[in-house]
C-alpha cells in the first residue's frame, strides 16, 4: 500500500469517527482533514505540476480545509450553539451502517477501472464513501449544522472524484466551483445564526410549520 | 456584446444595495430595459462569444434568455409599486438580489461549459436565497433554510453528475472541451455507461432544481414565501434554468444514442411530478402554494414531453414559454390580492370579482391560460405532447397524463371560483394601480398573441431546439 492509500485509509477512518462522534466540534475537525487530503491529493497523482496548479491546490487545502471549518466553528461560537449532536439513528446504527457503506463502496469502486484508479485502490471507494457519508450524516441528524456538516463531507467527497480521476477543467473553472461552495456555505452559516436567534436552537424539528 | 448582458446586472446588482430606495427601484427598471434590449439585439444578430471555450449562443439558450428579459422588464415595473405599498423593510437587499438573480439567470442561458452551466445554477440558489428571506419571518427563514439545502444538495449532485461525464469522456478516449457543443459533436465516442450514470445524477440534482418530484419540497415554501415579484421570477424563469442543465445533457445523449433511456426517465420523472401535483393541489388551503403546485405540475408536463422528443419536445418548448408568461402573471397578481386582504388563505378571499375587478381580470385569465384553455399557448403545447405520446405509442402514460391534469383542472377551478365568487359583504377595496396591473395584462396578451400568432423566426428556433432532443431528428 503506498502512501496515498494510507492517507485515503485516514480518511475512510474519518468517516467512522464523524459516525460515532456527538460533539459537533470534533465534527468540524474532521471535516477540516478531509478537506485538506483531498484538496491536496492533486498535488501527488493529478499530471499539473506546474506553478498555477500548485498555487491552486495550495488555495483549495486552504479553503477546503481552514475558511469552511473555521466558518462553521466560528457561528458556534458566536451564538452559542449546543455542541452535543445525537445521529437519529443512534451510534451502534451508524457504526454498523459504516461498515456497510465501506463495503458497498469497496465493491461499486471495484467494479469500475479507471486508468488512474489502478495505482491507488482506494480512490474510487474513499469518494463513494464521503459522497455517501455525507448524505447520511445530513439524512441522520435533526441538527442544522450537522447537516451543513454533511452537505460539506458530500462537496468533499465529489471533489475528490472530479480532480483525481479527471483532469480536464481548467483552473478558473475549478475555482468558480469553489467559489461557490464557500459563498454556499457562508450562506448557510448566516441562515444558521438567524434559525438560532429566530428559535433558540438550531433542532430542524422546529422548521415544521410549512409542512403539508 | 454576449458576454456584456450577464455583466450588467453584476455591476447594477452590488449598486442597488448602496442607492436609495427610488434610486434602487429605477435601476431596477433600467437594468430590464437595457437586458431586454440587448437580448433582442443578441437574437437577431447572434455574435459569437468572446468567451467561446464557456460560452455559446444556443437555440434554447436565446429563447430561456429572451423570455428572461422580457419577465423581468415586465416585473421590474410591478415591483416598483408593490414594493411601494408593502413596505419591506431591506428594499435596497431585495433589488441588489433581484439584480444579481438576472446575472446568474443569464450566464445559465449562455453557458456552453458543463462546469461553468453549474457554477451558473449553483449561483442563481445563493442570489435568490435573500429575497426568499425577504420578510424575515419564522416562515421565511424556515422556507429558506430549506431551499438552500435542498437545492444545495441537489445540485452538488448534478456536479457529480458532470464530472461522471468527464469520466465518460476519459475512458472513451475523447479529447475536446468539456462543453456541449463539442460534447455532442463527439457523443457517439463517450463511454455509455459513465454517461448514463452522469445524467441519472444530472437529472436527480438539476431536477430538485426545477421542481420536479419527489424532490420538490422546497418549492412550494419558497414559492409561498417570497414577495410576489421573487416568487414571478423564481416559478417563471428560475425553473427554466434548472431545466436547461437537463435539456443540455439530454441533448448530448440523444446524440450519443442514448435518448430512448434518457427520455424515457424523464418521462417517468415528469408523471410523478404531475400526480403529486395533482394530489397537493385538491386538498391546498393557500392560494400562493396553489399556484406553487401547479409550476411542479407545469415542470412535471415539461419533462414528460422532453421525454417523448419530436412533436412532445416541440410542445414541452411551447409549455415552457407559455408557462413563464402565465405564472409570472398570476404570482403578480396574488401580490395584490396578499396586499390587498392581508391573507395567504383562500378560505379568507372572498367576492374577488366584486372587491378587486381588476385583479379578478388577471386571475381569471391566468387561471384559463395555465388550465389550458384557448386561446393560451399552454393549451397548443399540452395538445402537441398528447399527440407526440400517442405517435410514440406511450397509451399508457399518456392516459395517466390527461387523467392527472383532469383531476388538477377540477382542484384548480374549485378553489379560483370560490375566490371569485363566494358572497362576501365586505366593501370593495382600494383600486389598483396600473402599475400593479398592466405587466400581468401584457404577459398574458404575449401568451394569447403567441398562440394566434408566433413569428417564423421564434417558430423555427423552438423547431430547431426540439430537433436536437429527438433521436432521429424533429
Amino acid at each position: 500500500m503506498n502512501y496515498i492509500d494510507t492517507l485515503l485509509s485516514l480518511v475512510l477512518l474519518s468517516i467512522l469517527f464523524s459516525f460515532g462522534s456527538s460533539r459537533l466540534p470534533v465534527l468540524i475537525r474532521v471535516i477540516g482533514f478531509q478537506g485538506v487530503v483531498v484538496s491536496g491529493l492533486p498535488l501527488f497523482i493529478g499530471n499539473d505540476h506546474s506553478l498555477g496548479g500548485m498555487a491552486f491546490s495550495l488555495i483549495t487545502i486552504l479553503i477546503r480545509g481552514l475558511v469552511i471549518p473555521l466558518c462553521i466553528y466560528l457561528i458556534i461560537r458566536r451564538v452559542a450553539i449546543r455542541r452535543e449532536v445525537a445521529p437519529i439513528f443512534g451510534h451502534h446504527a451508524s457504526m454498523l451502517a459504516w461498515l456497510g457503506l465501506i463495503a458497498a463502496a469497496a465493491f461499486i469502486g471495484n467494479k469500475f477501472t479507471l486508468p488512474v484508479a489502478t495505482q491507488n485502490v482506494l480512490l474510487m471507494p474513499t469518494a463513494i464513501a464521503l459522497v455517501s457519508g455525507g448524505l447520511f450524516l445530513l439524512m441522520g441528524h435533526r441538527n442544522a449544522i450537522a447537516m451543513v456538516l454533511g452537505y460539506i463531507m458530500m462537496e468533499n467527497g465529489i471533489y475528490l472524484v472530479g480532480t483525481t480521476f479527471s483532469s480536464r477543467t481548467h483552473h478558473i473553472v475549478e475555482f468558480g466551483i469553489l467559489l461557490d461552495v464557500l459563498a454556499g456555505v457562508m450562506i448557510m452559516a448566516i441562515i444558521l445564526q438567524n434559525i438560532k436567534q429566530t428559535f433558540d436552537d438550531v433542532d430542524t424539528d422546529l422548521l415544521q410549520t410549512l409542512k403539508e | 456584446m454576449v458576454e456584456l448582458i450577464a455583466l450588467i446586472p453584476f455591476i447594477t446588482g452590488p449598486m442597488a444595495f448602496f442607492l436609495p430606495r427610488s434610486a434602487g427601484r429605477l435601476l431596477l427598471i433600467l437594468t430590464g430595459a437595457v437586458h431586454l434590449l440587448l437580448s433582442l439585439l443578441l437574437w437577431t444578430y447572434r455574435p459569437l462569444p468572446m468567451l467561446s471555450a464557456y460560452f455559446a449562443l444556443t437555440d434554447v439558450g436565446l429563447l430561456s434568455l429572451l423570455v428572461i428579459s422580457l419577465l423581468f422588464f415586465l416585473i421590474s415595473f410591478y415591483t416598483r409599486d408593490y414594493l411601494k405599498k408593502s413596505g419591506i423593510h431591506f428594499e435596497n437587499v431585495f433589488c441588489g438580489s433581484m439584480l444579481l438573480f438576472l446575472g446568474t439567470m443569464t450566464l445559465v442561458t449562455l453557458a456552453d461549459h458543463l462546469m461553468v452551466m453549474w457554477i451558473a445554477i449553483e449561483a442563481t440558489t445563493l442570489a435568490s436565497a435573500p429575497l426568499i428571506y425577504t420578510h424575515r419571518t419564522a416562515e421565511a427563514l424556515e422556507a429558506t433554510w430549506k431551499y438552500v439545502l435542498v437545492c444545495s444538495v441537489g445540485i452538488a449532485l448534478a456536479l457529480l453528475g458532470s464530472v461522471l461525464i468527464t469520466i465518460a469522456m476519459d475512458v472513451g478516449r475523447v479529447d475536446v472541451p468539456v462543453s456541449v457543443s463539442a460534447l455532442t459533436g463527439e457523443a457517439g465516442n463517450l463511454d455509455p455507461l459513465w454517461l448514463k450514470i452522469g445524467f441519472v445524477f444530472i437529472l436527480v440534482g438539476y431536477g430538485t432544481k426545477m421542481g420536479l418530484a419527489p424532490m420538490h419540497t422546497w418549492l412550494p415554501d419558497a414559492h409561498s414565501e417570497a414577495p410576489s415579484p421573487a416568487s414571478a421570477l423564481l416559478s417563471g424563469v428560475l425553473l427554466n434554468c434548472a431545466y436547461l442543465g437537463i435539456f443540455r445533457t439530454h441533448k448530448i445523449m440523444t446524440a450519443a444514442g442514448l435518448g430512448a433511456f434518457s427520455g424515457r426517465i424523464l418521462m417517468v420523472f415528469g408523471l410523478i411530478s404531475i400526480l403529486a401535483a395533482a394530489t397537493f393541489i385538491v386538498k391546498q388551503n393557500e392560494y400562493k402554494r396553489l399556484l406553487a403546485y401547479s409550476s411542479i405540475e407545469n415542470m412535471g408536463i415539461i419533462a414528460f414531453g422532453t421525454g417523448i422528443g419530436g412533436l412532445g419536445a416541440y410542445g414541452a418548448l411551447i409549455c415552457l414559454i407559455h408557462h413563464s408568461l402565465i405564472k409570472s402573471a398570476l404570482f403578480l397578481t396574488s401580490g395584490n390580492i396578499l396586499l390587498n386582504y392581508g391573507s395567504r388563505l383562500l378560505k379568507d378571499i372572498t367576492a374577488l370579482v366584486r372587491r378587486m375587478p381588476g385583479t379578478f381580470l388577471a386571475f381569471c385569465g391566468g387561471f384559463a391560460g395555465i388550465s389550458g384553455f384557448p386561446p393560451f399557448g399552454l393549451f397548443i403545447g399540452k395538445v402537441m405532447i398528447i399527440m407526440g405520446a400517442f405517435r410514440g405509442g406511450h397509451y399508457v402514460a399518456v392516459g395517466i397524463f390527461m387523467a392527472s391534469l383532469s383531476v388538477i383542472f377540477a382542484g384548480f377551478a374549485n378553489h379560483t371560483l370560490k375566490i371569485f365568487f363566494m358572497k362576501s359583504a365586505a366593501e370593495p377595496l382600494p383600486r389598483e394601480t396600473a402599475g400593479m396591473l398592466l405587466p400581468q395584462y401584457l404577459l398574458l396578451l404575449t401568451s394569447l398573441i403567441l398562440c394566434c400568432w408566433m413569428p417564423e423566426g421564434l417558430s423555427q428556433t423552438i423547431r430547431n431546439a426540439a430537433s436536437v432532443i429527438t433521436p432521429g431528428g424533429f
